[in-house]
């Protein structure tokens, strides 16, 4: 897996002073250090590349533009860029009715040669993602935060706005709830 | 058979293992395009309004607006509202910015009219006392603007003949007025005051003319002072 760069961090604090006095360089760091992560993680939820490009650029506009509303204290500023991002896919999903997300139906799943187990390893990208979003909203975001993101679940937490143990928890039966996905398909 | 732990172990495994799907890098361009813009607006917008400065303009307006209000609301106000000592800051504010004697003139003229419509408005309602202060004021503002007139005597005759002038209307209309609420009013308390404001007023007027003022009241009939009759 490529890394997808530098997660939150304490190094975000001057840029972010930066920023609210008009400093454009320390905008463009920002801009760098986040938004391939907004658009991958809003690719993961939505499927399609041309949604994900308006909402993560709608996300670090409201992110770079709207600093007054940040406050830096004790959530960082990459989990408010997060959360940004998780309610601008919210409204999408309102404004469109989820009609834009893809069937799990469409999904061709490989059969293991023990019927009982999913054979993961030949899973495609596609198919993790498209029974990735068969799943609640709570449940694909916390696996999108803590696999396709690598964020630690004290970050995920943080995001959602859990505690560990219940991002822990969460994490658990998503996994869970993906797998019957996944098998429940190559059944049928 | 594996057990579930494991099961999804493997399957989080395979979560990390998914290629991220990233942007293109035209779309990046085109959203930093977008992102910059919006930023350099944001910029421009903060720096016409810092958050203290929007709050200092904010306090601004607000107090403008009340004072505005106010002041609005207290240039009808009467002697028994709680504006009405706002009235009277308003009025030494106007009187401060007239400079010429003819503006002079005209400011006293109008107080006085402004205490003689209150002194009515208080006498419907009662209220003797501020009827009298009301009256007491009127006095005043002509005695004010008889001095004027004098002072101009001597500097500028023909100026000071033009405000005696004005000034000679404006008291016979005063005395008409009185002489009419004179006639309404029972009260020997007001009725006093009357008579005592239509002295004062002729007695002003004798002061515009440098004369020596002698001007006894009546009681409840029209002032035997020499009442003003304008000149043509």
């Amino acid at each position: 897996m490529q890394p997808l760069g530098k997660a939150a961090s304490d190094d975000d604090r001057p840029l972010i002073e930066r920023v609210r006095r008009g400093d454009q360089d320390a905008a463009r760091i920002l801009f760098e250090r986040y938004f391939d992560r907004i658009y991958n993680y809003v690719y993961a939820r939505l499927g399609r590349a041309e949604d994900a490009e308006d909402l993560a650029i709608d996300t670090m506009t409201r992110s770079l533009t709207r600093l007054d509303l940040f406050q830096d204290q004790g959530v960082a500023f990459s989990s408010w860029v997060y959360r940004i991002a998780h309610n601008a896919t919210i409204d999408h999903y309102r404004r469109q009715g989820k009609a834009t997300l893809v069937p799990l139906e469409s999904a061709t799943m490989p059969v293991s040669a023990d019927p009982s187990e999913l054979a993961v390893e030949q899973l495609s990208n596609e198919d993790l993602h498209e029974a990735l979003r068969a799943l609640t909203d709570e449940q694909q975001q916390v696996l999108i935060l803590r696999f396709f993101q690598d964020l630690t679940a004290a970050q995920a937490a943080q995001i959602m706005g859990k505690s560990v143990g219940a991002v822990q928890a969460l994490q658990h039966r998503a996994l869970g709830s993906l797998e019957r996905a996944l098998h429940g398909r190559t059944n049928n | 058979m594996t057990s579930e732990m494991e099961r999804l172990e493997r399957l989080a495994e395979r979560l990390r293992a998914v290629d991220p799907v990233m942007p293109s890098p035209g779309a990046k361009i085109r959203g930093w395009n977008l992102v910059l813009a919006a930023v350099e607006q944001s910029a421009t917008v903060r720096s016409r309004t810092h958050p203290v400065r929007r709050l200092v303009l904010a306090a601004v307006a607000a107090t403008v607006l009340l004072v505005a209000g106010a002041v609005a609301a207290s240039a009808d106000s009467l002697p028994d509202s709680a504006l009405y000592p706002l009235k009277g800051v308003m009025e030494n504010v106007r009187g401060a910015l007239a400079f010429s004697p003819s503006d002079k003139l005209a400011y006293h003229l109008d107080l006085a009219r402004t205490r003689l419509t209150e002194a009515e408005a208080m006498i419907a309602r009662h209220r003797v006392d501020l009827a009298d202060q009301a009256l007491s004021s009127l006095d005043d503002q002509l005695n004010d603007a008889a001095l004027l007139v004098q002072a101009e005597m001597t500097g500028d005759p023909a100026l000071a003949a033009s405000l005696e002038n004005r000034l000679v209307q404006a008291i016979a209309t005063h005395d008409q007025q009185l002489a009419g609420l004179q006639g309404q009013v029972t009260n020997p308390a007001a009725i006093a005051a009357i008579t005592q404001a239509r002295d004062r007023a002729a007695q002003a007027l004798q002061t515009s003319n440098g004369k020596p003022s002698a001007s006894p009241s009546n009681g409840k009939g029209p002032s035997t002072s020499p009442h003003p009759t304008p000149k043509h």
